[in-house]
C-alpha cells in the first residue's frame, strides 16, 4: 500500500517523479571527484597505526623522494602557521588537522603528501617515516572516566571527561521510581557505527587568478564551511566560494569539517595550484563522523495497570578522541531529551556524561536528528522489557500510555512541546494494515509446535527542524533556513535554499511547494542549492531540518511573491488590491469569477506593465521556526528465527508514519525504503569495533555491511496526516524518521521470537552468532 | 592484535656455532623470509625490508631490529619494530642455546609476542595466525639451512 495522493491540490501532495533522477539515473551528476582543473595536484595522507602514541620524529625525505611527490606538510607545519587544530562544531572543543606531538587514535591524520597523481601521492604517503612511542590505549568510557590515563593533556580540565548533561526531575524521578509498582532496569548499548555514504568524502581547493578560493566540497552545509573556513584560516569570507555539487549520501557524515579539507586548502596556497582530495573508503569508515556509542542504562516504573510512572536514563557517552559531536551548541547531547518517547511520563530525568577514547573522533547524527536514535531505541526497548515484566502486550502497555491527541501542543516531562499527533490512530491503522490480531494467532501456534517467531513494535515520536532561534545555533550561527525566489517573464523560475540535498529529492520538492503557493508548473520551477555565491545563507541539510526550515521559508518567500503579484493582478484587474483575492491557484476579482488573472499573466506583466508597481516578481525569506516539528509512527517487523543457525529473517516489515503533511508521496516512499534499508543493517550488520589494543576492526565493506538488494526485506508503507500547526504547510520532515523508529522494531520483534527461551534484551547488530548463543541460553547483552 | 608463540627447535650444529650464528645481524637478517633488502648498522642493529603479505595487505614492510645478546645465559633478545601499509608490528623475540641429547647438536627454545596494529590487524586478522607460523618455520628453516649450508 503506498501513501495516497491528494488529488484536489495543485502540486502538493502529487506523486511527481523526482526531476534530479534522469540526471543521476544516466550517470550525468556532477560529484566532487568528477571535477578536473589543469594543473590539479593530489593530495594523500599518512595516517596513524597506533591508537594512542608519542610521535618522536617524522621522516618525510624518503616520502620528497618519490617521483611527482611536490610537498610534504606536517602538523608542525600547520601549527606554524596557526592552522594546527580546528575547532569542532559546536565549539567546545578543538581537534588536531595534523598530529601534533601525539596520536590519539588509529587513522589519526598525521602528514599530508601533494603530488602530481593521486598514485605518487598514496605513495609518498606511504613513505612517510614515522617514529612512535605507544601509549597505554583507552578503548571505552569506562576504562576512560578511571582517568587513570589521561588522554588530552592539552585541555585545561585533566580529565578524560568531557561534559555532564541533565535534563529532568532528579529527585522527583528517583522518589516516582521508589515508590513503583513495577520497576524495570536495562543497560541498553546503541553500537558505535558509521553512515558511510557511498560517496566518501572529498574537496577540489584551488585559489583564483583573483586570489579567491574555489573549494568544491562533499558538504552537508556550504554556507557554515565558508564562515568556519574564514575562521579558521584568516582569509575574509568574501574571498572564499564553497560549493557542493551532487553529493553520493551524506546521513550527517558530511556535516564536520575534515583535516583533508585544511590540508588540500593549505596545499593548493602553498603550491599555487588546485589540488583535490577524496578519501577512499578506509579513511572515510576510520576517520570521518561516526554515530552513536551510547551507553544507556534506561529505568521505567509503572503502577499495577501498566501507567508509566517515571522515567531515568543515565548514559555513558563514547565520543573519541576529540569531542567533534555535530550538535547545536547548547545541546551537547543533542535532543537526547526525547527519550520520553510518545508517552505521557510524569516525571523523568535524563544525563548523559561524554568521556574520551582513543577511538576516531564524531558522535554525528546517522540519519536522525541530533541523538534522538538513541533515545528513540532506548525508550521503545525499554518499553517491551516492562512489558514483559508486567506480562502486559507490548501494544497494550503503548496505548496505555501514549499522549493523547486532545493534549497537544503536549509540555513533556524533559522540556519539549510536542506539536501535534494522533498517536492512537497511527498504531490502530498499522495493527489493521499489518493484520496484528492474525499475526498473535498465528505466533501462538508456532509457539506450541517450539517454532520462535517475533512481533516487534515501535511507535517512536522523533524531535526535528533545528530549530528555534533562541534555543539552537552552531558555531554561534542561529540554525535559521532560507530562500530566494525569482519568478521569470514567462512564468518560468527559480528558488534557491540555504540546504543542500544529498538524495533527498529538492530539486523535486522544493519546486512542488513554490508550484504550490503561486499555482505555477512545477517543471518549471528550477531549484538551486550548495553555491554560497548565489544561495541565501542557511545552516544547511541533516538532522531532517531541510523541509520543518527550509521547506518553511520556501513557502512564506512563495507567499511574499504572491503578495507582490496580488498587486500587479490588481492594475491588471483594474481593481484596487483589496478586491483581489487568490482562489483556484489564480486571482480573481472578489464575487467575480470570471475575471481572473494567471501567475503566469501576472509574471510577464512584472517585467512588461507593472503599472504603479516596483518591476520584477521576487523574494527572500530567511525562516526561524518557532517549535521543533515532531513526526511519528508506528513500525511492525515480523521475524522467524532458525533455531539452528540463529538466522533471523524479516519475513514482514509494515512503517505507517505520520510526517504532516506530505508534499510528495513518491519522495516519501522513497526516504522511508531508505532510511528503513540503513535501520535494518544497524539492528543486524553494522558495528564500527575496537579491539582492547584501539585497533579498528571495521576498516572495509567486507568488514562493515551495507546491504543489497538481496538482504533487504520488503517494505510496506502507509501513512497518517497530522498537520504541524506552526510549520506554514503543515509539514514536519520524513528522511529520518524509517532509520529512528526501525531499529527498535526489528530488536524487539527478535527478543519477542527469543522471549520464550527467558531472553529479555540482545545487543545490535543482532548477528547469527548473538542470536544462536541466546538460543543455547548464553549471555548476549 | 598480540599473537604469542614459542616451541622448540632442534639445529643441526654446536651450541658454540649456534651462538655465534645468532650474534651474526648478517646471518639473522638473512635468515628472513622474502627479505629484499638487509643494512647491517653495527654488531646489534640492523635493517630489514620485507615482501609481507597477509590476505589483502600485501607490500613491503620495514623493519629495524636490535640484537641484545646474553653472553652468559647464552640467551638472544631481540626487539623488532616496524611496519608498512599503514601497519604497525611490534616484536619481542628471544631464543636460548641449549645443547642437545646428541653430541654436535643445539636446542633453540624460543618464544616471541607480536603486538600488530592497522590493516594488518584489522583486515588480516582472520589469516595472520596461519602467516605467522609459516613465517616462524620459515625462518627456522633458513636457520637451519645456513647452518648445515
Amino acid at each position: 500500500m503506498s501513501i495516497e495522493a491528494t488529488e484536489e491540490r495543485h502540486a502538493l501532495g502529487h506523486r511527481m517523479k523526482r526531476k534530479e533522477d534522469p540526471r543521476f539515473l544516466q550517470g550525468q551528476g556532477r560529484y566532487v571527484d568528477d571535477i578536473a582543473m589543469p594543473g590539479m595536484l593530489f593530495a594523500a595522507i599518512a595516517r596513524s597505526p597506533y591508537p594512542h602514541a608519542t610521535i618522536k620524529n617524522i621522516d618525510i625525505s624518503e616520502a620528497m623522494k618519490v617521483p611527482g611527490v611536490k610537498a610534504v606538510i606536517t602538523g608542525k607545519d600547520l601549527e606554524a602557521a596557526g592552522l594546527g587544530w580546528l575547532p569542532t562544531f559546536h565549539g567546545y572543543d578543538k581537534q588536531m588537522v595534523l598530529a601534533i606531538g601525539k596520536v590519539l587514535f588509529q587513522y589519526q591524520e598525521v602528514a599530508a603528501v601533494f603530488a602530481e597523481t593521486r598514485g605518487a601521492a598514496e605513495d609518498g604517503a606511504e613513505a612517510v617515516q614515522v617514529e612512535y612511542e605507544p601509549l597505554p590505549v583507552v578503548a571505552d568510557p569506562f576504562t576512560s572516566r578511571k582517568d587513570e590515563v589521561i588522554l588530552r593533556p592539552d585541555r585545561e580540565q585533566k580529565t578524560n571527561h568531557i561534559y555532564h548533561w541533565e535534563v529532568g526531575d532528579k529527585d522527583g524521578t528517583a522518589r516516582a521510581l521508589e515508590s513503583s509498582a513495577k520497576r524495570v532496569s536495562q543497560r541498553i548499548w546503541f553500537q558505535r557505527c558509521h553512515p558511510a555514504p557511498l560517496e566518501p568524502c572529498g574537496c577540489v581547493a584551488h585559489f583564483d587568478a583573483m586570489g579567491r578560493l574555489q573549494f568544491y566540497v562533499t558538504s552537508q552545509a556550504p554556507h557554515v564551511y565558508r564562515t568556519a573556513l574564514a575562521l579558521v584560516t584568516g582569509i575574509p569570507e568574501d574571498k572564499i566560494h564553497v560549493v557542493s555539487p551532487d553529493i553520493g549520501g551524506g546521513f550527517g557524515n558530511k556535516v564536520p569539517v575534515y583535516p583533508g579539507y585544511v590540508c588540500a586548502i593549505v596545499g593548493a596556497l602553498k603550491l599555487g595550484r588546485p589540488v583535490k582530495w577524496i578519501e577512499t573508503r578506509t579513511e572515510n569508515l576510520t576517520s570521518t563522523g561516526f554515530a552513536r556509542d551510547y551507553h544507556m542504562d534506561v529505568e521505567l516504573g509503572a503502577d499495577r495497570n501498566g501507567r508509566l510512572t517515571a522515567l531515568r536514563v543515565s548514559t555513558a557517552a563514547d565520543h573519541g578522541a576529540f569531542d567533534a559531536a555535530a550538535d547545536p551548541t547548547k545541546y551537547p547531547a543533542g535532543m537526547f531529551g526525547v527519550v520520553t518517547g510518545s508517552y505521557d511520563i510524569p516525571v523523568a530525568h535524563a544525563e548523559v556524561d561524554a568521556y574520551f577514547t582513543n577511538k576516531a573522533p564524531g558522535g554525528i547524527a546517522y540519519r536522525c536528528s541530533f541523538r534522538v536514535t538513541e533515545a528513540s531505541y532506548a525508550i521503545e526497548r525499554a518499553m517491551d522489557v516492562l512489558a514483559d515484566e508486567l506480562g502486559l502486550d507490548a501494544v497494550e502497555l503503548r496505548r496505555r500510555n501514549f499522549i493523547k491527541k486532545e493534549q497537544f501542543p503536549y509540555p513533556s516531562a524533559l522540556g519539549f512541546t510536542y506539536d501535534s499527533g494522533d498517536y492512537h490512530q497511527t498504531l490502530d491503522k498499522a495493527l489493521e494494515m499489518i493484520g496484528y490480531q492474525d499475526l498473535l494467532k498465528e505466533q501462538a501456534e508456532k509457539r506450541a509446535r517450539g517454532e520462535l517467531m517475533g512481533i516487534g513494535i515501535s511507535t517512536f515520536t522523533e524531535v526535528v527542524g533545528a530549530g528555534p532561534s533562541k534555543h539552537f545555533d552552531i558555531l554561534g550561527i542561529k540554525m535559521f533556513d532560507s530562500a530566494e525566489i525569482r519568478i521569470h517573464p514567462t512564468g518560468a523560475g527559480f528558488v534557491r535554499a540555504g540546504t543542500k540535498s544529498q538524495g533527498q529529492g529538492h530539486e523535486t520538492t522544493w519546486a512542488q511547494i513554490v508550484a504550490e503557493e503561486l499555482g505555477l508548473d512545477p517543471q518549471t520551477i528550477m531549484v538551486e542549492e550548495g553555491d554560497t555565491d548565489t544561495a541565501p545563507y542557511g545552516l544547511g541539510t541533516y538532522a531532517s531540518r531541510s523541509t520543518p526550515v527550509a521547506g518553511a521559508a520556501i513557502a512564506v518567500a512563495a507567499r511574499r511573491v504572491r503578495e507582490k503579484a496580488r498587486k500587479i493582478a490588481a492594475h491588471l484587474l483594474e481593481v484596487g488590491e483589496a478586491d483581489v483575492e487568490w482562489k483556484d491557484y489564480k486571482f480573481q476579482v472578489k464575487g467575480v469569477p470570471a475575471k481572473t488573472v494567471t501567475m503566469k499573466e501576472v509574471a510577464f506583466a512584472a517585467y512588461t506593465n507593472p503599472g504603479p508597481n516596483e518591476p520584477g516578481l521576487e523574494a527572500t525569506n530567511y525562516y526561524d521556526p518557532p517549535n521543533m516539528t515532531f513526526p511519528y509512527g508506528t513500525y511492525i517487523a515480523v521475524v522467524d528465527i532458525d533455531r539452528e543457525t540463529g538466522e533471523v529473517k524479516v519475513r514482514r516489515f509494515l512503517a505507517v508514519d505520520d510526517c504532516g503533511t506530505v508534499i510528495n508521496p513518491l519522495v516519501v516512499e522513497g526516504q522511508i525504503h531508505g532510511g528503513l534499508t540503513e535501520g535494518f543493517a544497524i539492528a543486524f550488520m553494522q558495528e564500527i569495533q575496537y579491539d582492547r589494543d584501539g585497533n579498528n576492526l571495521n576498516t572495509n565493506f567486507t568488514d562493515y555491511l551495507v546491504p543489497t538488494s538481496l538482504e533487504t526485506p520488503h517494505w510496506e508503507t502507509g501513512n497518517t496526516v497530522t498537520p504541524s500547526p506552526h510549520h506554514p504547510i503543515g509539514a514536519k520532515g520524513v528522511g529520518e524518521s524509517p532509520n529512528v523508529g526501525s531499529p527498535a522494531a526489528f530488536v524487539n520483534a527478535v527478543v519477542d521470537a527469543l522471549a520464550p527461551l527467558g531472553v529479555r534484551h540482545i545487543e545490535m547488530p543482532v548477528t547469527r552468532e548473538k542470536v544462536w548463543r541466546a538460543i543455547q541460553g548464553g549471555n548476549v547483552a | 592484535m598480540n599473537l604469542q608463540y614459542n616451541g622448540q627447535e632442534q639445529i643441526p650444529a654446536d651450541p658454540a656455532t649456534v651462538w655465534t650464528f645468532v650474534k651474526d645481524p648478517d646471518q639473522v637478517g638473512h635468515c628472513l623470509p622474502d627479505l629484499l633488502e638487509l643494512t647491517v648498522h653495527d654488531a646489534t642493529h640492523f635493517d630489514a625490508v620485507v615482501r609481507v603479505g597477509v590476505g589483502p595487505v600485501r607490500g613491503k614492510f620495514k623493519f629495524k631490529f636490535e640484537l641484545q645478546p646474553d653472553e652468559a645465559a647464552r640467551r638472544m633478545n631481540m626487539k623488532i619494530a616496524g611496519g608498512g601499509f599503514g601497519s604497525a608490528v611490534d616484536l619481542t623475540a628471544g631464543a636460548e642455546i641449549l645443547p642437545a641429547a646428541d653430541a654436535g647438536k643445539t636446542i633453540l627454545n624460543w618464544n616471541g609476542t607480536a603486538v600488530m596494529r592497522g590493516p594488518v590487524a584489522a583486515v588480516g586478522g582472520r589469516v595472520l595466525d596461519a602467516q605467522a607460523q609459516k613465517v616462524i618455520a620459515q625462518t627456522f628453516g633458513n636457520v637451519r639451512e645456513r647452518l648445515t649450508a
